[in-house]
């Protein structure tokens, strides 16, 4: 299949989900079937897509989409029924029914993948044998029809039924194909060559409403089908005949009875005739009912003779010359009566016809038939006996005038019933799309509400979201401020830690202070015991407890320089009071670096003097040097001696 | 080509081990377990540090105890060391410096490569395997130095005493790490007492 051959179809290799196109089978008037290959199971699969080449048309992005904004609600209609379509075939597995994997949307428009029928197609077969024996035709009649009824009794037509729908598979089995209900999906407004296959379409199909369409109408196609098996051509179409009807006093088709007369056995053509029967509720109205007529079944009988009479009569126009026209006729009068003829013409036009009614109502009755048959062999053999009658010309025209107007009645009356017909379609056309537009805005509807719906809960997460941030940036602002909060209160605690040493500290010098004014004090009450008499001159205070008590207070005030440069000079000399001091601001950091060791070496010098302070603080610190480092400063104060 | 590969992998998976290790330790090891490892490393290295000094901490000079104790000023001046207390009368001298002084960076490792392995034993029962990542790093660290003269009969004593401290305050209650490796003790007696040596030879050019 060359690109030019279907312009609009995808091209070789395009991929759709895991299908790849192939080539074109086919294309019609509502869509291109495509051979592809499903690559997830490596297998053939036929793809039906949509595309009704009226309305919409493929774009360079391989997408499809209507031809105008106008169209856009039709073609939307159009695929919904496809798809809907698609769905509801997928629903059903025959064997002689193609079968339906799966519909998808896709570039705009659906797809329908069904299994690909390899085989030969019937109208290909038809094509080079022209003509099929019983037994063959009978072979592909009768499994369709049983996939059909499967159809039928689903409450599914197929409306396209033709030899290029049925499949011949390699074993001989036939499949139908293309159930198209796209075409009913398109409405009213839809172009009617493209709606129906002529010859094989029923007069029914003509009408845009699907409301006299039904079984029948199927089974219309099938017949004509086996009228094209038997005959070489299709029979013609639905619209000539009902011209041919109308417009003149016979029906131009050939009957399958005449056509087919010593190929095939009476019943099958007499059951193909009854399908064609241009009125729908003439035609058999089930496939069971006309597979019995087929097979010949005793159910079928009322239905074969009317077919007969109806099938002779037409065959006797056949092979007789046609009936003289008025200005023809007037040299050389007509072979035929003019009866027959006229029966023929009143059991064919109208399905309320009495003739017609009365033709399949009164064939149940064997002794009606009786009386009927010896009645028309009397008739026969009168006209067969009887003397021809050379009529008055005038009166012969006054006749056919008077059936000329009969017919006019009659036309006008049926284009009343079409014009009523088409009314009611309309009305239903309007009611159909009135609903259409309501379910669309209630679609349009929910999908907006789903759409702020889906915004509502984005603004929610989002919300949510933007929480959980803060709480976590409020978590560790949080967990910073305890961790200064602990940072501080160690600081704090160790402030005070350091306070409350200072302070002892300070409260044992005051201490020793305060013990150091007591001995001052009793040293003095002792030197003025001993005091001279008056006019004796007071002894002076020794200058080293002078300068001992200078030292004392001056650190006492925390001139600890001061303290420094006076009691070093007493410690040096052996003064343990003043070795104490010192030890103490070298213990404390007072002044002076803080040194253990220093502290230790003065401690114990005042140790060895008998201060049991001092001995207790030597112990104290102790603990905080090095056991090395006490050996070392034991031996300094070992060897010590006062400068 | 092969063992370079493998050496490159080798190096890349050593690294990889020490950033976890690294993270594993500082996440795993509490503060009981780093307690229990100063207090051994402590008691051990205490052990060795007074054999040494027993050994080697004290010297006696035929000189006077005022020519000891400067020379033992000016070789710790020498050393790079910062008076931080002294007494002359007493006979008693306190200097300290940021370590590794007195040794330098290549002594410091010298010391450290050499009582690494001992001191990872050490700790390993407090510690577990993260006594591997264990190191001796001279950073936040002083020493100070204790220097003391004492006359005696026979001359002038110079003994000398050292400890670590740390810069920062440690943790309240926390035990210090105050013993320095004992190789690094070693090294530094060597030079100190060098220094005194040169010292003396300096000044009163005796033998």
């Amino acid at each position: 299949m060359s690109e030019q051959a279907y312009p609009d179809a995808l091209q070789p290799q395009y991929r759709m989900h895991w299908y790849t196109i192939e080539r074109v089978l086919g294309q019609g008037g509502f869509g291109i079937t495509y051979l592809a290959r499903d690559t997830n199971l490596d297998q053939l699969v036929a793809i039906k897509e949509y595309l009704p080449v009226e309305v919409a048309s493929r774009r360079a992005d391989a997408t499809v989409r209507s031809r105008s904004e106008g169209q856009r609600e039709r073609y939307r209609w159009g695929l919904d029924r496809f798809i809907q379509e698609a769905r509801t075939l997928a629903r059903f597995d025959h064997p002689n029914i193609v079968r339906v994997h799966s519909v998808f949307e896709h570039n705009g428009t659906a797809y329908m993948v069904m299994r690909f029928e390899e085989g030969d197609n019937l109208a290909a077969l038809l094509e080079r044998r022209s003509t099929l024996p019983e037994r063959d035709l009978l072979r592909i009649l009768l499994p369709i029809l049983d996939g059909l009824e499967l159809m039928h009794n689903a409450g599914f037509i197929h409306r396209d039924i033709k030899p290029d729908n049925i499949h011949i598979r390699a074993d001989g089995s036939p499949v139908l194909l293309d159930f198209g209900s796209a075409r009913h999906a398109l409405g009213k407004a839809h172009t009617l060559t493209i709606l129906v296959a002529p010859g094989y379409a029923p007069f029914e199909q003509y009408h845009s409403s699907s409301e006299n369409q039904g079984p029948w109408s199927d089974i219309y196609g099938l017949g004509a089908t086996c009228y094209r098996a038997i005959a070489g051509m299709p029979p013609m179409d639905a619209i000539s005949r009902s011209k041919g009807i109308l417009g003149s006093t016979r029906e131009v088709l050939v009957p399958a009875r005449n056509v087919g007369s010593g190929r095939y056995s009476a019943q099958l053509l007499a059951a193909i005739d009854h399908a064609l029967e241009f009125v729908e509720k003439n035609r058999p109205q089930t496939v069971a009912e006309w597979r019995r007529e087929i097979l010949g079944e005793t159910s079928a009988a009322g239905a074969a003779p009317a077919v007969a009479d109806r099938s002779a009569a037409a065959a006797s126009q056949q092979v007789t010359p046609p009936a003289p026209s008025p200005a023809a006729g007037q040299s050389a009068p007509s072979a035929v009566p003019p009866q027959p003829a006229i029966a023929a013409h009143q059991a064919l036009p109208r399905a309320d016809a009495p003739v017609a009614r009365r033709g399949w109502s009164g064939a149940r009755t064997p002794v009606a038939w009786s009386i009927a048959g010896a009645a028309a062999a009397a008739i026969a053999i009168a006209v067969f006996l009887w003397p021809p009658i050379d009529r008055d010309p005038e009166e012969k025209i006054r006749q056919i005038q008077k059936e000329l107007e009969r017919t006019k009645e009659l036309l006008k009356e049926r284009d009343t019933d079409a014009k009523t017909r088409e009314k009611l379609l309309a009305l239903l056309a309007e009611q159909e799309e009135a609903k259409r537009r309501q379910e669309d805005e209630a679609r349009k509807r929910r999908e907006e509400q789903e759409k702020q719906a889906q915004a509502k809960l984005r603004q929610e997460e989002e919300a949510r979201k933007r929480r959980e941030e803060q709480d976590k940036l409020a978590e560790a602002k949080r967990r910073q401020q305890e961790e200064a909060r602990k940072r501080l209160e160690e600081k704090q605690r160790l402030a005070e830690a350091r306070l409350r040493k200072e302070e002892e500290a300070r409260k044992r010098l005051e201490e020793q202070q305060r013990l150091a004014e007591a001995a001052r004090q009793a040293e003095e009450q002792r030197l003025a015991l001993t005091q001279p008499p008056a006019g004796v001159r007071a002894p002076k205070r020794p200058p080293e407890a002078e300068k001992l008590a200078q030292g004392e207070a001056a650190l006492a005030r925390r001139e600890y320089e001061k303290a420094y440069e006076i009691l070093t000079p007493l410690a040096h000399g052996g003064n343990s009071r003043a070795q104490v001091r010192l030890a103490e601001m070298y213990a404390g950091g007072m002044g002076v670096s803080k040194n253990n060791n220093q502290a230790y070496i003065w401690y114990s010098l005042a140790a060895q003097g008998g201060s049991t302070t001092a001995r207790t603080e030597r112990d104290r610190i102790a603990r905080l040097l090095q056991p090395a480092e006490v050996q070392q400063a034991d031996t300094v104060v070992q060897n010590w001696r006062p400068r | 080509m092969a063992a370079r590969i493998f050496r490159v992998l080798s190096s890349r998976r050593l690294a990889a081990g020490c950033l976890v290790a690294a993270l594993l330790m500082s996440g795993c090891v509490t503060v009981e377990d780093k307690r229990c490892a100063v207090e051994a490393i402590n008691k051990e290295f205490r052990r060795d540090y007074e054999a040494i000094l027993a050994k080697d901490g004290t010297r006696v000079f035929p000189v006077s105890r005022a020519e000891a104790y400067d020379a033992v000023r000016i070789s710790m001046a020498r050393l790079r060391m910062t008076v931080e207390a002294q007494d002359p009368v007493l006979g008693y001298v306190n200097v300290f410096a940021p370590a590794p002084l007195p040794l330098d960076e290549k002594e410091w490792k010298q010391a450290a490569e050499a009582d690494l392995s001992r001191a990872r034993e050490i700790i390993g029962p407090c510690v577990g395997l993260f006594a591997h990542f264990f190191n001796f790093e001279p950073q936040g660290l002083e020493i100070t130095i204790s220097g003391t003269v004492v006359e005696l009969p026979s001359g002038t004593a110079i003994s000398f005493t050292a400890r670590m401290r740390e810069i920062a305050p440690p943790r309240t209650g926390f035990p210090r790490r105050e013993y320095l490796p004992p190789t690094a003790v070693r090294m530094a007696l060597v030079k100190m007492w060098a220094e005194i040596d040169r010292e003396f030879k300096a000044t009163y050019r005796r033998p």
